[in-house]
């Protein structure tokens, strides 16, 4: 059963149309690639996903659930884009990580503020709170960090701050979890323990969508490829009918261009 | 006239500098803080009438906006001036509320919207986002042009004599003029130094405080 199906997704800047027609599904555990060219539309997709932009048509379902619907678009109160939006996780190009927090508390932060919501939270906050530490603690020894916890983002390589970035955003137990351009900030040499860590997720059937240029990564690590081009997507499908069949024109010279 | 009387006197005038000093940054802190809102409103009009206030205060000299407040009520209104004192307290207070809001301004757009979003995504609300992840850093980034505009107050206080406030200077310069001596005058630096010594040490302070992250 599909977790996540994107029909019909339209949206504009003014005048310029950015994204148009863009369907696709995607399965629980699957992982996708997303291809395309410089200005192809591909962040704004997945700032579409993530309401950091608000799509002008088109449907976004999660599991059973539509959380937008361009044919009603009834402007959504705080509250409600907030828990939506939860649905989704993203890790951005530039890492973003909170530069006054250590390491583990850029990590718990988002949760203990979300855990006072919670209507037992005065009860049990001290159980609560050593939840949320210790779960933070087990997701920096996943990203291969656990000795770097009380460290400010400017101490750590931008391959670290990534991968703290990764597990910040795996804390919210997103069902779906987005890059954009993981490695594209950082150094050659630091882009491999990045997409170790992108890899053993896809391993454990995390559900990712993930915009990269790395195009020998993308076809190791994803179950379909979507190629986008001007707002358009042109080709979807397995790794292997993108990158060893591609049917369309645009598809190989991208590529050709790309495997460079 | 001995040393003790002296010094006694200039005490008194350097109250009323300090008074000034700490009255301004009372009410100019918060107050700037409200301006530089409405030089970020979205709403254009405000933005527009804000950003125009901010900048006739910043382009006329305090000295004239000193004297307007005093007499200006009453040469235009026909209304009761209001006392010296309150008059220079209400021209500074309006001149450097207009002066930290562009330092807040300033700090507050060179967040980078990736905090923002960042904090977005993760499922803050707005209240959150600006009280857990943007303030701090604001205020690491607003702390030395802050400093450098809280220790131009300090020397700015003088300009209150042009209304006859009796602050340190004016109490100094009432010397030559009833005994001849100068002195007194240079007398007064030695306050000035000393207050904005301990004000430079205690932003130095603050900066380290706040060294242990960078933005
Ligand atoms: N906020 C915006 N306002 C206006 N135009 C925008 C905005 N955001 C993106 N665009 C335009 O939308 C198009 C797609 O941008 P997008 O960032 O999604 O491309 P991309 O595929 O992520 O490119 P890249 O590989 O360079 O990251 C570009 O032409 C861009 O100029
Ligand atoms: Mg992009």
């Amino acid at each position: 059963m599909s977790i996540l199906e994107v029909k019909n997704l339209k949206k504009s800047f003014g005048l310029s149309i950015v994204l148009e027609n863009i369907s696709f599904s995607l399965d629980k555990g699957e992982s996708l690639a997303i291809i395309g060219s410089s200005g192809s539309g591909k962040t704004t997709l997945l700032r579409c996903l993530n309401f950091l932009e608000i799509p002008d048509a088109g449907t976004i379902n999660v599991g059973s659930e539509t959380i937008f619907d361009g044919n009603n678009p009834a402007t959504l109160p705080d509250k409600e884009i907030r828990k939506r939006r939860l649905h989704f996780g993203l890790v951005f190009q530039s890492f973003n990580l909170f530069p006054q927090y250590t390491a583990l508390k850029n990590i718990t932060l988002a949760c203990e503020l979300l855990a006072k919501e919670r209507s037992d939270y005065k009860e049990n906050r001290k159980s609560i709170i050593a939840d949320i530490e210790k779960k933070a603690r087990t997701l920096m020894d996943q990203v291969g960090l656990s000795g770097k916890l009380d460290f400010y983002p400017h101490q750590l390589s931008g391959g670290q701050q990534q991968r703290v970035a990764i597990a910040r955003a795996l804390a919210l137990n997103p069902d779906i979890l987005c890059f954009d351009e993981p490695t594209s900030a950082l150094d050659p040499e630091l882009t491999g323990e990045v997409l170790k860590v992108i890899k053993s997720l896809a391993d454990k059937r995390m559900t990712m969508v993930i915009v990269t240029h790395e195009m020998q990564f993308a076809r190791e690590v994803s179950d379909k490829v979507l190629f986008i081009d001007n707002g358009i997507i042109v080709e979807y499908g397995t790794p292997e009918e993108i990158f060893v069949n591609p049917r369309e024109e645009r598809t190989k010279q991208f590529l050709e261009r790309y495997s460079g | 006239m001995s040393f003790a009387v002296i010094t006694q006197t200039l005490l008194e005038g350097f109250l009323i500098t300090i008074l000034i000093f700490i009255i301004t940054l009372v009410f100019a802190i918060p107050l700037g803080l409200i301006v530089s809102f409405g030089s970020m409103s979205r709403i254009v009009p405000l933005r527009w009438l804000t950003r125009t206030f901010v900048w006739i205060i910043r382009g006329t000299p305090l000295i004239l906006q000193v004297i307007i407040v005093f007499y200006g009520p009453g040469l235009i209104w026909g209304w009761t001036a209001f006392p010296r004192l309150e008059a220079v307290l209400i021209a500074f207070v309006i001149n450097y509320a207009a002066y930290f809001s562009e330092i807040y301004r300033s700090g507050i757009e060179s967040i980078p919207r990736g905090q923002y979003e960042a904090a977005q995504v993760l499922g803050m609300t707005k209240a959150q986002i600006f009280f857990k992840v943007i303030l701090l850093q604001v205020i690491k980034r607003i702390v030395p042009p802050m400093a450098n505009e809280i220790i131009t107050l300090v020397k700015d206080t003088s300009l209150a004599r042009v209304i006859a406030v009796r602050e340190i200077i004016m109490e100094a310069e009432d010397f030559i003029k009833s005994a001849a001596i100068i002195w007194p005058l240079f007398y007064t630096g030695v306050f000035y130094l000393l207050f904005c010594g301990i004000l430079t040490l205690l932003f130095n302070y603050l900066e380290r405080r706040l060294s242990y992250f960078k933005v």
